[in-house]
């Protein structure tokens, strides 16, 4: 299998827009995330506790959420020549609870020259959506991205 | 049985500065992380950015006070300063930068940090959240 090339500063054009796959979030997923990180908030483990809460039931973690965009982001868009993560700004619109099916929306919204001539910066937003089309994540997250040699 | 101990909005001391524990980042963090969510390291010995932020998450549970009544984590903005690797041990350090009282409990803004074994500060943010207000007796 060949690897699929990766896209630089470039290639890459404001306005590009990219559609996940979806994915359900099982119960399975909140007991990983929450030995993976240690948050046991009753939120996401108490079952009994969170029925008398606004939501009824446990939610996922919100950053549960966040990383599960983070990967299907990565099958939504053919790679970037990505030389880092700079950073993002999120907001949390709604709950994931077990169950829900969710897939990301994303489109490029800015690019940034910056003072290195060998990489820039790349704006994405990204909406995370439920099956009824709910945004319950969003946010924008920049990224350092190479040119091409030579350029 | 009596209703655990929570920290509520009431209880937050602004500029009230917590120091976590620390934990070493391992290879199986990563691919525990990379397995649940498909969000792959970059590099053998590359930690994911969003990693530290969920482990810095988890230390923020583990200070010398109940657990913060969280109605819901409203958002945050974040910026990775510098990488984590595999063998990397990180703490975290907050500190309440805002609170407000709303009608339904509080907002709560607190600043965070992950500093590394060298005293590093790698990865720095602003977490909003949404904390109840203390039952009335």
């Amino acid at each position: 299998m060949t690897e699929p090339s990766r896209r630089f500063f470039e290639d890459i054009e404001v306005g590009e827009e990219y559609e996940s796959p979806g994915r359900t979030v099982t119960e399975a997923d909140i007991v990983i995330f929450a030995g993976l990180s240690g948050d046991y908030n009753v939120l996401h483990t108490d079952a009994e506790f969170m029925k008398s809460s606004i939501f009824g039931e446990r939610i996922a973690h919100g950053l549960l959420g966040l990383a599960i965009q983070a990967g299907l982001f990565t099958r939504a868009a053919q790679p970037y020549a990505t030389l880092a993560f700079l950073g993002l700004r999120w907001k949390f619109r709604g709950p994931i609870k077990i169950g829900d099916t969710i897939r990301v929306h994303a489109k490029v919204s800015a690019k940034k020259e910056t003072d290195k001539r060998d990489r820039g910066v790349v704006t994405v937003e990204r909406r995370v959506l439920n099956q009824r089309g709910e945004v319950v994540q969003e946010g924008e997250t920049d990224l350092l991205v190479e040119r091409r040699a030579g350029a | 049985m009596a209703e655990p101990a929570r920290f509520y909005f009431e209880d937050v001391v602004l500029h009230g500065v917590l120091e976590t524990p620390a934990m070493t980042v391992t290879e199986a963090h990563v691919a525990l992380y990379a397995g649940l969510s498909h969000d792959l390291p970059v590099e053998p010995g590359a930690v994911p950015e969003i990693l530290p932020l969920c482990l810095t998450v988890g230390l923020g549970w583990r200070v010398p006070q109940p657990p913060l009544a969280v109605l819901a984590f409203m958002g945050f903005e974040w910026h990775a300063l510098a990488p984590v690797r595999v063998g990397d041990t990180i703490h975290s350090r907050s500190r309440t930068a805002m609170k407000r009282a709303m009608r339904e409990g509080g907002v709560v803004i607190e600043e965070r940090q992950v500093i590394n074994q060298r005293g590093e500060v790698v990865h720095e943010g602003k977490f909003t959240f949404l904390v109840a207000k203390r039952p009335a007796a």
